[in-house]
């Protein structure tokens, strides 16, 4: 296998690569004028071909996601999913700083191709510079006529604005981001109505990941056989990876979906392996929100359908944050069960409180108050939450309940260990004193 | 099938729940399918008045779907939402079964996560649905053991308190200010288990009808200071009536201990008021306990002021206003009959009168206004009001134009009786009143009362006309009282007695139906046949108080 080309971060690293000539110098804009010679129909096929899969965590073929949309509409939003929420995520926030054109070029196409009029891009509150550095690349795309009335000189006109988030987890949710962007409370819709028939202003709705926009300028330019040729056959095109943690080199890096985590951890031109004297313990591959992996399960592949082997939710966005053979699994259970506890949008029932409890029990374990009985509570709550058994609005419990599923299964004896580990009558006092 | 085709015929969809088949309303969801044929699905945030949330996931079921490859129906592998899911022809659902009851109990474990157990000092124990489906569906023992998070108890306005460690997160008080009234003050803070329904600052809950959110908390969390700690609600005994605010006469329940009403309540009535009644006439019924009210009957003579027997009065009036008619005449009698009077009442008054003095004038008493119909939502028009305080602050405006229509002969509205009053046209009259604020002019009123000769007066307070009459009454209330209001928009609306009047005094109609020589006990079910000869809208005018299509 020849060596992996850089796609979508091509242009990172390149001195002044957010500039519009620059982008322009090294082969942008070019797809986006190749679309718009093509129907939206073609383009929709050309897509659903190259089986472009949402980078956003779930993996849903986008080409497919556009044409659920109602034939006889006549008002059509899009909207850029850029709230990178999920917490050892960077990817987008690298082509956003470093390819701000590249994600304006993808959004053209996405728009042209769903005929949307209007594009809103969902910034993250927190993403200060990189909402400059957008603004900017979308300022200099109206000035030369790439957007706004007649894009590129065609029929076909398009507004860009940029609008950021006041910083919460559930707005990386569809329905969510679209309440948010509608000005109200960032709550997620039920469904259906789905998005694409009715979605933000109650029109239909197309709401894409940044990471999959940036793709569709390639995609158009090289063609969808180019496309499936990189990567497994369901999991084809680049895609960026995330590392942190105790390893080398922590970073974004680009790879094609075929690498595994231990590849991902000890590549030299990747992870860069461990920090010396450091082991890996476990890790979560794919954001917090898919589930943790022992150290004997790294071989599992960075695609979409691999981590459920592995009693993961997904491949998520595929940002792997490792822990060392020292961390305690105390903490890293605590740490994620108080995300999702403080994150629950507190909409559902048994989102809202299961996961409160869940951190309240994961606490008490971390305090050294732990009981033997609590870990079986954790299971039972998490099983007891989420939308895959219906019991949801939308996939936050999910992701909750994964990373503390796995963690409590997989690393059940280290867990019980330090339970038994505990002054005797430690957990009995607590409770006595909590009551 | 036929329904969805044919857009005029429509077939009552048919659905299976749990095996049994049950007919439903085209356009129902499940769940209200399922609550109208007598199951007890538990739900909170589904209220029929406002939008579906989905939010609270108790009534979910197992359905029936078609399995998105093959077409075919199959149980789905998830719980669906029954306030979402409108039924359909031939639907199957099943909420008897373990997945369903495995979720509610988690779910009721769930909501007592963090509420304070402090049942024996809530107002709504007796009708909480956090204590109902508890009791039903959840299991006796929490098994979180650690420190409960405590959630503030606020003030949130004038009349409105919140105690958010009781609250269920259903919205339903946010969608009430959103969807009906329109005045949106309250919203959410904060997010997970630290969620708080909340006022904007500076903003407090203070709208025409807020008093709904209380109705509408299916849990302790909304509370009403007016009602806070007065009364364990099982004492309560609850009688079905008819606001007497305003002409938009709203279905309200009475509920009472002790011949004292504690609370006034909304009764459902889609053709009136849905689910909702506004605060003017939800604490409006104050006046009915005030110590200022008149309690006993007087006869002058002369200077002689006596108090005779109940029994007696029907004989002296009937003695003194024949002496009056021989003496000047059938037509110098005059009886004002105010609009707060059932049109029983105003029925056998009028026929008592036109019995002794065939010409004598009947008047409708004076109508008290303020300012303009308010509807809401605020600025709402045509189709999108839900709710519509009335200017006209009495009752039964429309039902004394009825009797008044039916009896024809001479009638008079109320200024044109003063003048002619005034100017000394009537030596006998009959005047009603029953208003709970101040009605007459007090120079107008000394100046009449001197010119009629028997002034027989009838009110709940004093009023000015009372130093000059011949026979003052004592008046009920409308909580006292049984019969019938119409309101402005022409419904007929029966009511039920729901206290005792003050001690002696019998209510109304019972006295002017002994005046009017009728034998037997009074009920309005009596007059109104008497009444559907001349008036056939009164033959039946009883509805059956109806059960809301939701469980609370």
């Amino acid at each position: 296998m020849g060596k992996f080309e850089p796609v979508l971060t091509r242009n990172v690293g390149v001195p002044h690569s957010t500039d519009l000539k620059v982008y322009e110098l090294r082969g942008g804009y070019r797809g986006v004028r190749k679309a718009l010679k093509m129907t939206p129909e073609e383009l929709i096929d050309e897509v659903k071909d190259a089986n472009l899969r949402g980078r956003g965590g779930a993996g849903f073929p986008a080409g497919v996601k556009w044409s659920f949309l109602p034939k006889d509409r006549t008002t059509t939003y899009l909207c850029v999913n850029a709230d990178e929420s999920e917490p050892p995520t960077f990817c987008n926030r690298v082509l956003m700083e470093h390819d701000p054109h590249q994600l304006v070029e993808g959004i053209i196409i996405a728009a042209y191709a769903t005929q949307s009029q209007v594009a809103y891009i969902y910034l993250r509150g927190e993403f200060h510079e990189q909402f400059h550095v957008l603004q900017k690349a979308v300022d200099e795309a109206y000035a030369s006529g790439y957007l706004g009335q007649g894009v590129f000189g065609s029929d076909y006109s398009l507004d860009v604005y940029l609008h950021r988030g006041a910083g919460a987890y559930v707005c990386g949710e569809e329905t969510g981001l679209i309440e948010s962007l509608e000005g109200k409370r960032g709550w997620p819709r039920i469904k259906p109505p789905f998005p694409a028939i009715e979605g933000l202003f109650r029109k239909p709705t197309v709401v894409n990941n940044v990471e999959t926009l940036s793709c569709l300028p390639h995609i158009i330019e090289r063609g969808a056989s180019w496309f499936t040729s990189i990567g497994p056959p369901h999991s084809a095109g680049p895609k960026l990876f995330c590392i942190s943690g105790p390893v080398n080199r922590p970073g974004c890096y680009e790879e094609t979906m075929e690498i595994t985590v231990r590849e991902l951890i000890e590549r030299d031109d990747l992870g860069g392996g461990m920090l010396p004297g450091k082991k890996v313990k476990g890790v979560l591959p794919g954001g917090a929100s898919m589930g943790a992996l022992t150290a004997d399960e790294l071989d599992m592949k960075m695609d979409f359908d691999d981590p459920r082997k592995y009693g993961l939710l997904g491949l998520g966005t595929a940002a792997a944050v490792v822990f060392d053979e020292d961390t305690d699994i105390r903490l890293v259970l605590r740490n994620l069960a108080r995300f999702y506890g403080t994150e629950s949008c507190g909409q559902c029932t048994q989102c809202r409180e299961g996961t409160s409890w869940m951190y309240k029990i994961a606490l008490r374990i971390e305090e050294g108050a732990g009981r033997l009985e609590d870990l079986d509570i954790l299971l039972e709550t998490a099983r007891n939450m989420g939308m895959m058994p219906g019991l949801s609005i939308c996939g936050l419990p999910d992701g909750a309940t994964y990373p503390i599923e796995t963690i409590v299964k997989k690393f059940r004896s280290e867990l019980e260990a330090a339970i038994r580990a505990q002054p005797p009558g430690r957990a009995q006092e607590m409770l006595r004193v909590l009551n | 099938m036929t329904a969805a085709c044919n857009g005029r015929l429509k077939l009552m969809p048919k659905i299976i729940i749990d095996n049994k088949e049950v007919e439903c309303r085209e356009g129902a969801s499940v769940l209200e399918a399922a609550l109208a044929g007598g199951w007890n699905v538990p739900h909170y945030c589904f209220h029929p008045g406002l939008k579906v949330v989905a939010s609270c996931r108790l009534c979910l079921m197992e359905m029936k779907m078609p399995h998105p490859k093959t077409q075919e129906l199959d149980w789905a592998p998830k719980l669906v939402p029954s306030c979402q899911t409108h039924v359909r022809e031939g639907m199957e659902v099943r909420f008897d079964s373990d997945p369903v009851k495995k979720n509610v109990e988690n779910c009721m474990e769930f909501f007592l996560l963090n509420h304070p157990l402090d049942c024996p000092v809530c107002d709504q124990a007796g009708e909480c649905h956090l204590q109902d489906y508890s009791f039903e569906f959840g299991r006796a023992e929490s098994r979180m053991v650690d420190e409960k998070w405590k959630n503030p108890k606020k003030d949130i306005g004038p009349k409105t308190l919140l105690y958010q460690d009781r609250c269920v997160l259903c919205s339903r008080c946010i969608r009430f200010t959103e969807e009906i009234s329109g005045t949106h003050e309250l919203t959410l803070v904060n997010r997970g288990s630290k969620l708080e329904i909340d006022v904007f600052p500076g903003f407090p809950l203070d709208n025409p009808l807020q008093g709904n959110v209380v109705d509408v908390c299916p849990v302790g969390c909304l509370l009403d200071k007016d009602f806070l700690f007065k009364k364990r609600v099982w004492s309560l005994e609850s009688t079905p009536s008819v606001c007497a605010g305003c002409a938009t006469g709203c279905s309200i329940r009475v509920d009472h201990a002790e011949r004292v009403v504690h609370r006034l309540k909304p009764r459902y009535n889609p053709k009136v008021n849905d689910w909702w009644m506004c605060d003017e006439g939800r604490f409006g019924y104050k006046y009915v306990h005030d110590d200022k009210r008149v309690t006993t009957p007087t006869v002058r003579r002369g200077l002689e002021d006596s108090t005779p027997e109940w029994a007696d009065l029907p004989g002296i009036i009937r003695y003194r206003l024949e002496e009056n008619v021989q003496a000047n005449g059938s037509e110098k009698v005059a009886a004002v009959l105010s609009p707060f009077m059932g049109c029983e009442e105003a029925w056998l008054l009028g026929k008592f009168i036109r019995d002794a003095a065939p010409d004598a004038t009947l008047v409708i008493g004076p109508i008290p206004r303020s300012g303009e119909d308010q509807t809401f939502p605020i600025g709402a028009t045509g189709d999108d009001i839900r709710f519509t305080i009335s200017q006209e602050k009495c009752p039964n405006r429309r039902g004394i134009e009825m009797v008044l229509e039916a009896a024809g002969g001479k009638t008079l509205d109320f200024e044109a009786f003063v003048a002619s009053a005034t100017a000394g046209a009537f030596s006998a009259a009959w005047v009603v009143g029953g208003y709970p604020a101040e009605w007459l002019d007090k120079k107008l009123a000394v100046k009449m009362a001197a010119k009629i000769e028997l002034l027989i007066v009838q009110d709940i307070f004093e009023n000015p006309l009372m130093g000059g009459a011949a026979v003052v009454l004592p008046a009920c209330a409308w909580v006292e009282r049984e019969g019938s209001f119409v309101n402005k928009a022409g419904l007929i609306q029966t009511f039920e007695r729901a206290i005792s009047p003050p001690e002696g005094v019998p209510q109304d109609g019972a006295f002017f139906f002994a005046l009017a020589g009728f034998e037997g006990l009074y009920t309005g079910e009596r007059v109104r046949e008497q009444m559907a000869g001349k008036i056939p809208a009164f033959a039946d005018a009883y509805e059956a108080p109806l059960k809301p299509v939701h469980a609370h």
